[in-house]
Parts: C-alpha cells; structure tokens; sequence
C-alpha cells in the first residue's frame, strides 16, 4: 500500500514503548528484590517484551525487534517452565531492558548497524544463551538445543524477513495459492481433515464434554464452521440473533465492571495504607484495560477553557442581572443564574476527574533509578510507596516528576549512607526512602522520608552565608532546621564532591522553583543523624481556583483563597516599627509579621490610603513564611479561571497569574511566595542601599 | 459495509490495523484492547470479521476466540489471529481454538487487505 507513513507509527510505538518498559522494569525489581517471579508476573513480563518486539518489528525497527526476541523467547521459555527462574536472571533481564531502550533510541534516530548491535548485545547473549543452555547450574539442563536457535546468526531469519518465506502453507484446495501471499493462511484443510491433525477434535470433544449444554449444541454448529465453501452469508436470521445470550459457566472476569472514579480520601494512616492501595491499585488498572479512551491534553485543556469561558459569561450576566432594575425580574434572573452557576462547577469538576491521574503513574518511574544509583553508590535501600491511587491533575505531573526524581536522587546520594556507616550508628544496614500522597483540605500533599544522615544546617548555613544570602545576624538567629531549609537557596549544596549523581548543576533551589511553578510550597524537616522528611503542597489543580478580589487605589488584584489566613484592621498598638522606621511589623497574638505594602511593590499604585491604621491588613501564609498584605479595602469573593501569564505574556514578580473578570477585564492574581521574595529582595536591597550610603 | 473488530493491546498497532482497513475501503472498525474488552464488543454488536492479537492482559486471543465461538453469532463468524509466531504449534493452537486464519505480525497491508477480502468475499 502506497503511503503507508511508518514514521508516524514509530513515534506512537516509542510513547507506548516507555510505559511497557516501566512495567517490565517493576516487574524485573520487583523480582530482584523477592528472587522470585509469580506466573503471574511472568505472563506479564512476556507480554511486554513480546509487544516490543511485536509493534517494534511493525514499524522496522529491525535491529531493536532482533535483540527483543531473544528476550521474548528467554522469558517464553521462562513463563512455560521450560526453564526455571534463578534470581541472576532478574539481573541479566535488567540490563536487557537497559540495552534495548537503548537500541531503540539509536535505530530510530538512525544511528544503529549491526557491528553496534553485536558489541552491545554480545555479552547478554552468551548470558541468555548459558541460561537457556543450562550451563548455569540451577538452570534446566536440558535446553541445550534451544542455544542454536537463539544465536545471533539465526534470530535474523525468524522473523526480520516478512517478505514470502517458509512456514506459512495453504491448507484450502480450493483457494488458488497465487491469490496469497505468505504472510498470512488459513487453517481450512485441518477442518476438513481433521484425523491429520488428532487433537483438533479431540480438544473440542474434551472441550464439548466439559462446556454446557448451550454451549455444546454451539460446537454442533461449530462442526460446519469451516471457511469459504460452508461459511453461510450473513443472513438476516444470523443478524436477528440475541447478542446478549446467557452464557452459563463461562465465567464472567472480574474485570469488566468499571470501577467507578472515586474521590480519594486522605490516606488516614500511613500504616494502613498499603494493602488498600494495593486494592485500589488493581481495580484501577484492571478498568483502564478495558474502559479508558486515550484523550490528548490538549483537547481536554480546551474542553476545561471552554468551561472556563461559561464560568467568565455567568459572571457577566450575573453582573449584569444585578444591574436590573425591576425588583421581580431581577431575583427570577439571579435565582436561575444560580442554578446556571451550579451545572457549570458540575461540569468543571468531572473535567477535573478526567484530568485526574493516580500518582501511580509517577511513582512507577522510580524503583529502577534508585536500583541504578543504589547500585553505583554500593547502598542498600528500600523504596515505599503510599497513595499509589491518589489522584493527580495530568498536568501537574509533568512538572512534579522531575523535582521529585531529585529530592530521591539527593537522598541516595546525600541523605542515605553506606551499609557500613549505617551499622556502625546503630541502623539498619538497608536504608529506606519512601515516598506518599494524600489529599486533604482541597490541596495535594506529598512527602519524602529517608531514614539516612539528615542535613547539616550549620554546613548549610554558612555556605548561605558565604555566598551572602543570608548575614550573620539571621545566621545567629536561626533554628538548625532553618538553616537545613537553606539548601532550597541558589548555588547552596550540602555536598562535599559533586557527583554525576545529584551534581548535576541542578540544586534544591530548582526543585523549588519547580514546586512554585505549580503553585506549590515546600518544605524540610531534618534531624542529624536520623533523617529527612520534605513535604510538598499543592494544589489539586492549576486551572481554576477561589479568589478574593482586592483593591489598591484603583486598581483590583486577586489573592488565592487558599493563602490567606485571616484580615484586619489594625489598631495602633498592633503595628510596631523597626529599623529605620520605614519596616512595619504586625504584631498579632505575640507574633510579628513583616507588612507587605502593594502599593510600593508595583510602584505604578497610587492607593487610597498610606496609613496602616486606614486601610486593611490581609494576614497570608507560603509554606512557613507569613506576611501582612496591606490594602485599601477587600471586595468580593469568587471563582477564577486561571490563565498562565508567561505562556500568554512574561512572568511578573509576584504575579502569579491572570484571568478574565465577569466585566471582560484582565484580573491579575497574586502570587505569595513570589510577593515575599520580592519584598525580601526590596529589604536587602534598601539595607545594601544604606549601607553604601553610610561607608 | 463490513462491520470489523479488531483486538489488540498495543495502541500503536490498533492504529496501524485501522489505518490500513480504512485505506482498504474497510472504514466500520471498532478496536477492543484485550479479551475481555474484545468480548464485550463483540456482544453489544455484530461484527462480520473479528482479527485478534495472541497475547494481551486479561483474556489472550485464543481464549477469547474460545468465547466468541460458543457465542451463537460467531459460530461461523472469520476469526482472523495476528500472531508473531508462525511456528506449526502457533498455528495448530490458532486452530483448535477456532480461528480462520492467521496473518503474521509484522502485517503487510496489502497482505492484510487481501486476507481480510478473502473472508469477507465469501
């Protein structure tokens, strides 16, 4: 067929190909670690490779399809007890998976040839060849023979040459052979002779005598199904057949019922967690078998904007329905824009669930990066994970994994020690790194532990020191576990060489820029000696959130629902100046809160009041860091619709981002954590800015 | 027209199995993603020629052809097996689990087309 665009196929297969390598990769630790592998597993395993294989050779990926079948017919063989599983094999298997991402990479940019192959499936080969030969003493010894046909030489001709070749003949007489081609045949002829093959009706005797009635008086029929000559046409008759026949005996799976999307209750205890998501885990994925639709993004990003839109009409209208004057017609208005309002949150929140992936699918990613770097480092560790079915917007994963993929990576490298210096504290020689989510209160939270050396502060804080983030003064007032938080600042690493493991340029103060992207807080609890904990907040979705509109002079900002913690006005007593005078403190309940003045952030402000006492106090909170907004008065509250504004325009300190009012304006939404820095950057720099004024 | 189902577990290959019907003139395919899935399908409506992968999770090819035959409506139904093993065990299992035929992975279109008119001409 002319136009066939392999090219094209070949990008899907290389998208499919990385989820079925991540599930062979699991499948493989897993058996690693236990030394042993389930039927089960095994089923699983040879379907992964055998798919590789299959759909790589479809879109010829020849020399990737060559070496994937020696791994097929290994793990054949393994899945039929031709040979039995020992616990080197996992290994070998590995970096079988290993090479063939590899090979894949190279043959589709292009960059593969046979010598390549050789050297780089050579030593696999005799690996998978003393296996299958037995040579390996645990291994069956009686497969000498299947050594021959796995050698390079012979795989080429077994399946890479789909042009007319052997093994396919024609069994219909009365089918002229010339009008086929030999990739494909029928089984007419054993149909009809079925003595040249005994089994073929000995099966569907077994089978008949075991089946049910119903089904047996199927078989009957089954008798004269044979192919072309007997084949009845599609009668109307045939068509009128119930489809839904009882079926009595055969044995419905389990697997056909969907599970329905549940909303995920906040793991309660992490000790229970594990068995009920191991349930969840299966029902999950046993629905996405058979029940899911693939949908891109992208379509349901523009299925979520169209909503967003609604959401942005209804608030005109609402808006313009207060506006009418006729009292009666007015509440009939707003009464059934209300109802309006109603079906469209609905609609936004099972767009939302579509969106909604469990965190499975990061997760996944991780046991073979910490078994390669484990490795490397000579550590030991065990990976946990908890809330394996919490669910996640597909869009924050993106931008979730990488930072996480670090804090693991710091952790093994930095947090975890050898067995050695662990035995030697008193620990188990095996560290743990375990990872978990959970949904409360509207936001995402997610946390890594290690059990490992923690982090130093003091170390930490002096390098902030040195390179002039934080001065002495703060050095001297800080609590060890703010000074640990400091490896979150730029160009501040705890560690004594750099590695090709974590050092990779990369430091924690990208992982929190990456968190804060996604509207995310971070944070670090240490304790030397005994470990780390990081904690990461985020909210369950960056396109829709709950604001408060508030005013400065003129102008009207949105502050996210979510960071603030409570308003006031204040009264004298309650604003304490220091320094200079120009720094204002709020004093609440024996706490002080630095005042954050808008108007002097964007200087463009002339607001309506100067005075703190005048205007109001607005007390948000960023992770640990609190401050006191000060404005002239806070409005209304409501639903935005979220619109990036560096895709749309270029990020703005301390705006987080921007929507569209009910009145067709741009509303600008305030973004904390970025205000606080920005106000920090302003103090230092005011501090800097005297200081040179003095000297 | 030719009502066809097509089972297999591999999105890529569904792809390219429904692309190379269609560009055969076969537009009314409905793809399952494995046996069970496959099943269900063939249930719910009635296809003129089903073309099943071997192995996929839940319920493999074979079994589900097992399945299907039992079923009054495609007891005599083309049951086509798309297999990477051409092996004469392949093909006797394809067999007694009452397949029509086999089409070797990876397909050919043209190879496709022809087979599949084969069936249907008849």
């Amino acid at each position: 067929m002319a136009g066939f665009d392999i090219s094209m196929y070949r990008e899907m297969f290389l998208e499919e190909a990385v989820e079925l390598f991540e599930s062979a990769d699991n499948v493989l630790l897993e058996a690693e670690n236990n030394g042993s592998l389930t039927d089960e597993q095994m089923g699983q395993l040879f379907r992964d490779v055998h798919t590789l294989k299959g759909s790589g050779a479809s879109v010829e990926l020849v020399y990737f399809a060559k070496f994937t079948h020696e791994v097929e017919n290994m793990m054949d063989k393994l899945r039929n007890h031709v040979i039995e599983f020992i616990p080197e094999m996992a290994s070998t298997l590995i970096d079988c998976m290993d090479v063939m991402k590899e090979i894949l990479h190279l043959e589709a940019a292009g960059e593969m040839d046979q010598d390549k192959l050789d050297s780089m499936t050579h030593n696999l080969l005799a690996e998978i060849k003393g296996y299958l030969s037995g040579t390996h003493p645990s291994s069956a010894p009686s497969e000498t023979v299947s050594v021959e046909s796995t050698s390079t030489t012979q795989i080429s001709d077994s399946f890479a040459d789909k042009s007319e070749e052997d093994s396919i003949g024609f069994f219909d007489d009365s089918i002229d052979p010339t009008k086929f081609n030999k990739a494909y045949g029928f089984f007419k002829e054993e149909y009809q002779n079925p003595q040249a093959f005994g089994f073929y009706s000995d099966e569907l005797q077994a089978r008949s005598e075991s089946a049910p009635t119903v089904a047996t008086k199927n078989y009957e029929e089954n008798d004269n199904f044979g192919f072309f000559d007997e084949m009845p046409a599609i009668s109307p008759d045939n068509k009128e057949l119930s489809y839904e026949k009882p079926e009595p005996n055969i044995e419905k799976p389990k697997s056909v019922t969907p599970a329905p999307i549940k909303k995920q209750a906040p793991v309660a205890s992490k000790a229970d967690a594990g068995p009920k998501d191991e349930d969840d885990k299966k029902s999950a994925s046993l629905a996405s078998a058979t029940n899911n639709i693939r949908v891109n993004l992208d379509k349901i990003d523009t299925l979520m904007n169209n909503v967003g839109d609604l959401v942005i009409t209804n608030a005109m209208l609402t808006q313009f329905a207060t506006s009418i004057s006729e009292t009666k017609t007015r509440v009939a208005v707003l009464e059934r824009l209300e109802l309006l309002e109603r079906h469209i949150r609905e609609m936004q929140d099972s767009i939302m669930s579509i969106r909604m992936v469990p965190m499975e699918s990061i997760y996944s990613k991780f046991p073979k990066v910490i078994r390669d770097i484990s490795k490397k480092l000579n550590k030991k560790v065990e990976f946990k994970h908890y809330g394996d079915a919490v669910e996640i917007d597909k869009a924050m994963i993106e931008g979730l994994t990488d930072p996480l993929m670090h804090i693991i990576r710091n952790s093994l490298d930095h947090g975890i020690e050898t067995p050695e210096d662990r035995l030697k504290v008193g620990k188990n020689e095996t560290g743990t790194i375990s990872i978990s989510a959970e949904q409360a209160n509207g936001q995402m939270i997610i946390t890594i532990k290690d059990d490992g050396k923690g982090i130093d502060g003091n170390k930490v804080a002096a390098k902030a020191l040195e390179k002039g983030l934080i001065d002495e003064n703060q050095f001297a007032q800080m609590n060890e576990n703010d000074k640990a938080m400091l490896v979150f600042g730029a160009g501040v690493s705890t560690a004594d060489a750099i590695t090709d493991i974590s050092g990779r340029g990369v430091g924690m103060d990208v992982v929190k820029t990456n968190i804060h992207k996604l509207g995310g807080i971070i944070r670090l609890e240490t304790e030397l000696g005994f470990g780390t904990v990081i904690t990461i907040v985020l909210p369950l979705t960056l396109a829709i959130l709950d604001g408060l509109d508030i005013a400065v002079g003129d102008k009207k900002f949105i502050l996210p629902l979510s960071a603030i913690v409570e308003s006031l006005q204040p009264t004298k007593e309650m604003i304490k100046k220091i320094g200079d005078g120009t720094q204002d403190l709020l004093m609440l309940r024996e706490e002080f809160i630095p005042v954050v003045k808008l108007y002097q952030l964007f200087n463009d402000v002339e607001p309506k009041y100067h005075n703190l006492e005048d205007g109001m106090l607005i007390v948000v909170k960023a992770g640990n860091q609190k401050v006191a907004l000060f404005i002239d008065e806070f409005l209304h509250q409501h639903q935005v619709v979220v619109k990036p504004l560096d895709k749309n325009f270029r990020s703005v300190e301390g705006i987080g981002a921007a929507t569209v009012r009910g009145d067709g304006s741009i509303g600008l939404i305030l973004d904390i954590l970025g205000i606080i820095d920005a106000q920090k950057k302003i103090d230092r720099h005011d501090l800097e800015f005297k200081k040179k004024k003095v000297s | 027209m030719a009502k066809l189902l097509i089972v297999d577990d591999s999105t890529m290959l569904r792809d390219m199995l429904s692309y190379a019907l269609s560009e055969g003139g076969y537009s009314d395919v409905v793809e399952a993603v494995d046996g069970v899935d496959g099943l269900e399908k063939a249930k719910s409506a009635l296809f003129d020629l089903i073309i099943t992968d071997v192995n996929m999770p839940n319920m493999d090819g074979l079994t589900l052809i097992g399945e299907l035959r039992k079923l009054p409506q495609y007891s005599s139904k083309p049951i086509l097996v798309l297999t990477t093993e051409r092996s004469d065990e392949m093909k006797a299992k394809g067999k007694a689990a009452g397949a029509t035929g086999w089409i070797v992975k990876p397909f050919v279109p043209d190879q496709l087309l022809k087979a599949v008119n084969i069936v249907l001409s008849r």
